[in-house]
């Protein structure tokens, strides 16, 4: 044991283990259910999804731009608020969204009309970001819950609901799995590609249990996969504050819409 | 003080870019040394601070107006290097948003308004602090440093103006750029700075310093505290949202700041280089929205300017690593 060792690991290819992983890890941070937030003065997740939408068709359709940019004022604030891993993320998919529309009306701007890029890129900022603040500030249960105010059949929300939780439990499975393979691979492991297909296997298996183990959890609460707004929902006080907001806003762009 | 576009000859403007290169560089690596990941939404907050008084339009003696730039409050809060950077983002927004200041002249603007008036304001304030003590000396010793910076920077300003007609002219001898010499350059800008913008800015900085100071001791890079204790400051910020249509009282452009019709009028013809030059098309140019009350547009670019400073200082403040002592 006092002899020093040389112990000089012998090369091995492990670099889809480790890149599995990495992905894995970074589809589950951005699919975390815990990532939405709610404040003190947070509408209801019904009324905040009406009300988001009712704004994004607004943008779209609005051909006064003092009426994008007092949306995008409205946007920013909201966004300067954010908590840092919501605003890194709203900030990254909205500037994208308004580059892509930017590029796509780049032979308009180079025709003569580079207002009508600026008005689109402006648009595409303004709507993604109404929609990355949206989904980063509701729990995405409460979210799914609230597309039944759109008359969205129960079977395509329990589904959907079913589909979210399940990737992220499943993915913490396969994390969990890859990470086994690479601690066993320690030193030389050649027959790592044949356990490969081991990972997919086990994480078959814990999908089908997962199942039947959520199914017993539905009948044991009586729960048939039917989701009831009206016995869900408790309207707020800061409902009616967005309520009187939107009317403000919906009044502002049929006024400015008439100044066109 | 905001240079607009073609009042400088492109060389001039290259010439300044090349020499803020360096400065940003080394402003960007003591910023990362120096101020804390925490602290820096605050300095976001500060920059809107400075975006805000910029946009308070002071009548001046001759007609013209100056604005205060609070670059001398940002040097006191975070030092002079954050400073710097925040002045130069705000140009920047400004330039690129606004169409306040010219977008080849954002190099020579952050030269005066991001690095000599901030530096200076500094220097002053730091060597009038030591000499007169306690809480109302800094207070005052900040007043004065500001006032001195501004200066420096209207006459650095003045000088990059007043060097146009002497290095470009065409073959009549007319200006191609700027048509005033130095020798109206300097007391026309200095005359305006030394009288009401330097008290201006002098004012700007003692109150929201003393304001800070009172209700936000931490706000600065010295506070322990993180920015969820920023209410009253972002109180503050709102309600000089509020004010800014005041910077519409004062009517008339800043000295420098003429449209190129408005130029020919006072000169007598259009200076070549400038009726030529190259024009960048903003988003709300002078803070206006097409024929809509000029209130409307001046509440919406501030509420636009600050909350974008705010937003990506605190991107910028994710973006940086944080500090993990294993010791």
């Amino acid at each position: 044991m006092c002899e020093p060792q040389d112990y000089a690991p012998l090369p091995d290819r492990d670099g889809f283990v480790t890149r599995s992983i990495l992905s894995m890890s970074s589809v589950l941070a951005r699919l975390r259910l815990d990532d939405g937030a709610e404040t003190r003065l947070s509408p209801s997740a019904p009324a905040k999804l009406v009300g988001t939408i009712v704004l994004i068709m607004l943008t779209s359709l609005a051909r006064n731009y003092l009426f994008v940019l007092i949306m995008l004022a409205a946007v920013l604030v909201r966004a300067a608020f954010l908590p840092r891993h919501a605003l890194a993320r709203t900030a990254a998919t909205a500037s994208a969204a308004a580059l892509v529309a930017l590029v796509l009306m780049l032979p308009a701007a180079l025709l003569g009309q580079p207002r009508s890029a600026i008005t689109l890129a402006t648009k595409a900022l303004v709507t993604t970001g109404l929609a990355m603040e949206v989904a980063l500030t509701t729990p995405s249960a409460q979210l799914t819950g609230a597309l039944r105010a759109f008359l969205v059949p129960n079977v395509v929300i329990l589904t959907v609901d079913l589909a979210l939780r399940s990737i992220v439990r499943l993915g913490e499975a396969a994390l969990e799995v890859l990470t086994a393979l690479q601690l066993r691979s320690v030193g030389r492991n050649t027959n790592k590609q044949g356990s490969m297909g081991g990972v997919g296997g086990v994480v078959l298996v814990k999908a089908a249990r997962a199942a039947q183990d959520t199914s017993d959890a539905m009948r044991c609460r009586g729960f048939e996969g039917s989701y009831d707004l009206q016995a869900t929902w408790r309207p707020r006080l800061s409902d009616a504050l967005w309520a009187s907001m939107l009317v403000a806003v919906i009044a502002l762009f049929i006024v400015l819409q008439r100044q066109v | 003080m905001h240079i607009p576009e073609n009042y400088l000859s492109p060389s001039t403007c290259a010439v300044a870019t090349v020499a803020m290169v360096p400065i940003w560089a080394t402003a960007v690596r003591k910023v990362r040394e120096s101020v804390p990941r925490e602290k820096m939404p605050l300095l976001g907050v500060a920059a809107a601070f400075c975006f805000l008084s910029m946009m308070f339009n002071i009548p001046l003696p001759g007609g013209t107006t100056g604005h205060a730039v609070c670059g001398t409050l940002i040097a006191i809060l975070f030092g002079p290097w954050s400073a710097v950077i925040a002045v130069s983002i705000a140009l920047a927004i400004q330039a690129v948003f606004f169409g306040d200041g010219g977008i080849l002249a954002l190099g020579a603007n952050c030269l005066n308004m991001a690095f000599v008036l901030p530096f200076v304001g500094y220097a002053v304030y730091g060597w009038l602090k030591g000499h007169l003590g306690g809480e109302r000396g800094e207070v005052l010793a900040a007043g004065i440093g500001s006032y001195v910076g501004l200066n420096a920077a209207a006459l650095c300003a003045a000088l990059e103006f007043g060097i146009q007609p002497l290095l470009f002219t065409d073959a009549a001898g007319n200006a191609l750029y700027c048509p005033y010499p130095i020798s109206v350059a300097v007391p026309a800008m200095l005359l305006g700075h030394l009288t009401v913008a330097g008290l201006a800015e002098a004012g700007f900085t003692m109150g929201i310093l003393s304001f800070l100071r009172n209700t936000v001791p931490s706000f600065g890079i010295e506070g322990k505290e993180s920015d969820d204790k920023a209410v009253p400051a972002l109180a503050l910020v709102g309600a000089l949202i509020a004010a800014t249509p005041l910077g519409l009282l004062a009517t008339g452009d800043a000295w420098g700041e003429w449209g190129l019709e408005d130029l020919a009028q006072m000169v007598g013809y259009e200076p070549a280089g400038m009726a030529t030059g190259w024009e960048w098309n903003s988003l709300m140019p002078d803070y206006a929205i097409g024929s809509l009350p000029e209130w409307i547009g001046y509440i919406l670019s501030a509420v636009i300017g600050a909350a974008l400073l705010i937003i990506i200082f605190r991107l910028l403040a994710g973006m940086a690593k944080p500090e993990v002592n294993f010791d």
